[in-house]
C-alpha cells in the first residue's frame, strides 16, 4: 500500500465538495467571477486573464440520477450532457457567473440553448471549434476568438490586453508543462500513480485557480519523486475514448492487477499536451494552439491522427491493453470504433470495448469483461 | 475495399439499378391513380430523374458524390458531378423497399457501428460494407447538419473514396465569417477540379445559380399557396418542393416542375378546392416529415383531416433573396448554403424555436409533430424547447414521436395512431384551436 500523495490530498480537498468546492467560495468571497466552460475549444487563458475563474462543467465521482433533466433533454442525449443539466438543476452550479461553451459536438451545443433558455446566466457565449486542422481553420477559430474577448471586454466594462492574455498563456503554459511531467513519469515500469490518482489531478487542474494548482503540482511531482512510490500491478492499461470524471471507474479497473499507465481523454493526456507558442502574438498564439498544438482528437473529421495517436501512446506507455470507455450516444466515438480496432489488430494490441453511461459504474457485466479481458491479457505475455 | 459480407441478406438490400427502375414504374402507376394531383405525377418523374442521373452517370462521363446536407450543388451541376444525397438515398428505399433499411442497418451494427447513430448514416456504412452503395467518385460534406458528418471522411478512408469537408462557421453573419466560407467554396471547386481533371466554367455556374434562385423564388411564392386556407397541398405533393430545391438546384428540371406545381396550387386556391373536403388540422413538422412511414401523411389526411402545411427543414426563412450580385455567383451561394432549408439545424435552438413559432404564424398551424429521431443528437436537445416556445408565442401544442427516421421497425402505425389520436382529440376541445377557428 502507498503512502498518499500529500499534495493530491489538498488539491482533493481545494476541490471539494463538488462542484461549489473550497476553492470556488474563496475565490468568489473576494467578489471574482467564476464562469463555467464545457469542452475543449473553450481557452481558458482568456478568461483567466480576465481575472475569472475558469471551471470546468462535469459530474464528478457520484453517480448522477438524471431523470429530471430528461424534461428538457431526451434521453437519447448522451449522459454527460444530462448529468451536467441535472446539476444546474439541482442547483449545483448557481455559483456560475457566466457559460462559455464551443460547438464541439451536437449535444454540447444543445446543452448550451437549453442553459440560455432555462437558466439564463450574466454572461454567455459560444465559440466554434474547427473540425479541419488547416490555416484556414486557424484563422477562423482567431476570428471567433477575437470576438469573444471583445463580448468579455464588454461584459466586464474593462479591456483584455494581450500583455494580460500572454501572462495567462505563461500561467497554463506551466500547468500542461507539470501536468505533462506526471505523464512522463508514468512511462517507467512501475509508475508512481495510478490512473484513478491521475485523473483527480487532472479534474484539479480544471477546477482551481491555475497558479494555486501549479504550485501544488510541483508538490507533487516532488512528492512522489522523493518518496519513491511506485505501483506494482502485473498489467499496463491504457484508457481511450470519452472523458471520465468519476474516478471510481478507473479505480475500479485498478482493482484488477492492472494498472492505467495513459490515456488519450480530452481531460487527461490532451489537457496536458503540449505548449502555446510565447513567441507569437498572444491571441494568435492560443488560435493555432487550440487547433492544431494537441493531438487530433474524435471531433476532428478527419480522425487518421486519433488513431495513430493512440497506438503511438501505446506503443511509448508499453500498454498490455486498451480499454475504450465510450459513453452511449456519442456519435464520435462510434464512428471511430471501427476502423480502432483494425489499426490496433494490426499493432498488436488487444481492446477491450464497454459501453458507459457517464458516471456510472460500470455494471457487474462489464466487470466480468474487464477481468476476462486481464486474464487475456495474462495469457499473452 | 472491404470484402462483402455473404451473410448479408443482399436480396432485401436495394440498389440503384433496382430503384431506378421501381420508380420508373410509379411514376407511370400514378399518373392512372385517381383522385390525386397532377403534380403528383410531376413528383415522381423528378424522382426518378435524380436517380436516374446516378445511374447513368458513368455511361454519360459524369462524376458521382455521395454527399451531406447544405452543399452548394449548382457548383455540382455546372461540373458535371451528379450528388447522391445519404439522407435522400434512405427516405426513398422505405418509399420502395421497406425491408432494405433495416437490413442496412443490421449490417452496419454488426461492423461495430453503435446502434445510437442516425441511421441515414447507417443506411449508408451499411450497403457501403456489403458494395451496394452506388458507385462513389468522391464523398463531400459540410459542418452543418450533425456530428455523423465525420462518417464521411471515415467511410472514405475505409472504401478509399477521397473526401472533402467545407467548414463552416458558427456564427455566419460577420464579414470575416462570411469571407472564410465562400473561400471553403473556393477549395471545394479546386478539389473537385483535381478529381475531375476540368476547370470550372464559371459563366455555367452563373446560369445553374441563376436556376437554383428561380427555385427559391417559386418556393417562396408556393408556401403562400400552402398557407392558404384550407390548404390546397396534398399529401402527396408535400415532399416535392424539397425534392427540387434541396436535391435538384440548378436545374431546368426542377424549376419546370415547381412551376407547375405552384400553377396547379394556384388554380386549385382560385377554384376552392383543398386538400380534403373538411380541413380539421393544419400540422407542422418541427423536426422533419415522417419519413419511416410514407402513408403515414396521406392517412392523417384521410383519418383526421389533418393536413401537413409545413415542414422546418423544407421552408426558407423571410424572404431568402440570397441573389445578392449576378456576377458573383460563389458570393451568392455562400451566402444562399448558410440561410437555406435546414440550415437551422447548425443554429441554437432559440433559433430553431423561433423560426417555428414564425412558421407556426405563417401557416396558422394548428398542431405541431416533432420527430425525435433516436440516432439525432441534433434534436433529441431541441424538443422540449421548441414544445415551450410554440405554446409560449402561439398556443400551438406538440406531440413529440419517438421513433427512427428512416428504420420503419422502430415504432408501428398503430403505436403512432394511438398517439395521434390523442393529440388532435386534445387540439380540438383545447380553447386556442376554438377561437383560430371561430375568431371573435
Ligand atoms: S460524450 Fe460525446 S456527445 Fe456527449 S458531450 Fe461528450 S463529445 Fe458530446
Ligand atoms: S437526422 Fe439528425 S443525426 Fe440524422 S443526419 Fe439529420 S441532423 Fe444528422
Amino acid at each position: 500500500m502507498n503512502t498518499p500523495i500529500k499534495a493530491l490530498d489538498e488539491m482533493i480537498r481545494l476541490t471539494s465538495p463538488f462542484p461549489e468546492s473550497v476553492a470556488v467560495k474563496e475565490w468568489k468571497a473576494k467578489g471574482r467571477k467564476v464562469i463555467g466552460w464545457v469542452n475543449p475549444y473553450v481557452p481558458e487563458e482568456i478568461l483567466y486573464a480576465a481575472g475569472m475563474l475558469p471551471f470546468q462543467i462535469t459530474g464528478n465521482n457520484e453517480p448522477v440520477q438524471m431523470q429530471g433533466a430528461e424534461a428538457h433533454i431526451y434521453s437519447n442525449t448522451c449522459s454527460y450532457i444530462r448529468t451536467c443539466w441535472q446539476l444546474q438543476l439541482d442547483g449545483k452550479y448557481n455559483f456560475l457567473d457566466g457559460l462559455v461553451s464551443s460547438s464541439f459536438c451536437d449535444q454540447d451545443k444543445r446543452l448550451f440553448s437549453v442553459w440560455e433558455y432555462y437558466k439564463k446566466l450574466p454572461y454567455m457565449d459560444l465559440l466554434y471549434a474547427p473540425r479541419k486542422r488547416d490555416e484556414e481553420a486557424v484563422a477562423l477559430y482567431l476570428a471567433d476568438l477575437e470576438d469573444f474577448r471583445d463580448r468579455l471586454s464588454q461584459h466586464r466594462l474593462n479591456s483584455i490586453p494581450d500583455r494580460d492574455v500572454a501572462n495567462s498563456i505563461k500561467v497554463y503554459n506551466r500547468g500542461r508543462a507539470l501536468m505533462h511531467q506526471l505523464y512522463e513519469l508514468r512511462k517507467r515500469e512501475r509508475p508512481p500513480v495510478t490512473g484513478a490518482e491521475a485523473l483527480e489531478v487532472s479534474k484539479a487542474a480544471a477546477r482551481l485557480p491555475r497558479e494555486q494548482f501549479n504550485a501544488l503540482m510541483e508538490q507533487l511531482l516532488d512528492e512522489v519523486q522523493r518518496t519513491g512510490r511506485e505501483i506494482k500491478k502485473g498489467k499496463r492499461l491504457m484508457v481511450i475514448g470519452n472523458d471520465l470524471h468519476n474516478t471510481n471507474q478507473i479505480a475500479e479497473l485498478e482493482t484488477l492487477d492492472a494498472v492505467v499507465v495513459v490515456d488519450e481523454m480530452n481531460c487527461g493526456i490532451r489537457y496536458a499536451w503540449g505548449q502555446v507558442d510565447t513567441t507569437l502574438p498572444p491571441m494568435e498564439a492560443l488560435a493555432r494552439y487550440y487547433v492544431l498544438g494537441r493531438p487530433v482528437d474524435m471531433h476532428n473529421w478527419n480522425s487518421d491522427g486519433r488513431l495513430e495517436f493512440i497506438g503511438e501512446l501505446a506503443t511509448q506507455y508499453k500498454v498490455d491493453g486498451i480499454v475504450s470507455e465510450i459513453v452511449r450516444f456519442c456519435t464520435y466515438n462510434g464512428w471511430d470504433k471501427f476502423d480502432l480496432r483494425k489499426q490496433m489488430e494490426k499493432r498488436g494490441i488487444p481492446i477491450l470495448d464497454i459501453d458507459i453511461e457517464y458516471g456510472h459504474p460500470a455494471g457487474a457485466q462489464a466487470k466480468i469483461r474487464a477481468e476476462a479481458f486481464i486474464e487475456i491479457l495474462e495469457g499473452v505475455a | 475495399m472491404i470484402t462483402v459480407t455473404q451473410s448479408a441478406d443482399a436480396d432485401k438490400l436495394i440498389t440503384a439499378e433496382e430503384l431506378e427502375k421501381k420508380i420508373r414504374m410509379a411514376a407511370e402507376g400514378i399518373k392512372k391513380q385517381p383522385g390525386l394531383m397532377k403534380s403528383s405525377a410531376g413528383y415522381m418523374e423528378l424522382v426518378h430523374k435524380y436517380v436516374d442521373r446516378i445511374v447513368t452517370a458513368k455511361e454519360k462521363g459524369k462524376w458521382v458524390a455521395t454527399h451531406g446536407t447544405q452543399q452548394p450543388l449548382e457548383i455540382y451541376e455546372a461540373m458535371d458531378v451528379v450528388g447522391i444525397f445519404i439522407e435522400f438515398w434512405g427516405v426513398i428505399s422505405d418509399a420502395v423497399k421497406l425491408e432494405s433499411v433495416p437490413e442496412a442497418l443490421s449490417i452496419s451494427t454488426s461492423t461495430g457501428t453503435p446502434g445510437e447513430v442516425c441511421s441515414f448514416f447507417r443506411n449508408l456504412d451499411g450497403l457501403m460494407h456489403v458494395g451496394k452503395w452506388p458507385r462513389t467518385d468522391f464523398m463531400l460534406y459540410a459542418t452543418s447538419s450533425c456530428d455523423n458528418v465525420k462518417a464521411y471522411h471515415t467511410l472514405g478512408r475505409r472504401y478509399g473514396i477521397p473526401s472533402f469537408g467545407l467548414e463552416r462557421p458558427y456564427l455566419p453573419y460577420t464579414p470575416k465569417a462570411m469571407e472564410h466560407w465562400k473561400n471553403e467554396h473556393k477549395r471545394l471547386i479546386a478539389f473537385l477540379e483535381e478529381q475531375t481533371g476540368k476547370k470550372l466554367d464559371y459563366d455555367r455556374l452563373k446560369e445553374t445559380v441563376r436556376l437554383s434562385y428561380r427555385l427559391t423564388e417559386l418556393v417562396l411564392e408556393i408556401d403562400k399557396l400552402v398557407a392558404h386556407v384550407p390548404s390546397p397541398m396534398s399529401a402527396e405533393c408535400f415532399g416535392g418542393p424539397l425534392m427540387a430545391m434541396r436535391l435538384l438546384p440548378g436545374t431546368q428540371d426542377a424549376v419546370d416542375y415547381l412551376t407547375a406545381l405552384r400553377d396547379e396550387l394556384q388554380e386549385r386556391v382560385d377554384n376552392g378546392i383543398a386538400a380534403v373536403k373538411n380541413e380539421r388540422f393544419r400540422v407542422m413538422w418541427s423536426s422533419f416529415a415522417p419519413f419511416w412511414d410514407p402513408g403515414l401523411l396521406p392517412f392523417m389526411q384521410q383519418k383526421y383531416g389533418a393536413v401537413s402545411v409545413c415542414e422546418v427543414l423544407a421552408r426558407w426563412r423571410g424572404e431568402a433573396n440570397w441573389m445578392l450580385d449576378p456576377e458573383d455567383p460563389l458570393g451568392n451561394l455562400a451566402y444562399k448554403t448558410q440561410n437555406s432549408p435546414g440550415n437551422c439545424q447548425y443554429s441554437s435552438s432559440i433559433d430553431w424555436a423561433g423560426q417555428l413559432v414564425e412558421q407556426a404564424h405563417q401557416y396558422k398551424a394548428d398542431g405541431a409533430i416533432f420527430n425525435n429521431n433516436w440516432g439525432c443528437k441534433q434534436a433529441a436537445g431541441l424538443g422540449v424547447l421548441c414544445r415551450d416556445e410554440l405554446m409560449r408565442h402561439c398556443s400551438v401544442p406538440s406531440l413529440t414521436l419517438n421513433c427512427d427516421v428512416i428504420d420503419s421497425t422502430f415504432t408501428t402505425r398503430a403505436e403512432v395512431e394511438a398517439q395521434l389520436d390523442g393529440f388532435f382529440e386534445m387540439i380540438e376541445a383545447s380553447k386556442a384551436y376554438k377561437d383560430r377557428r371561430n375568431p371573435k
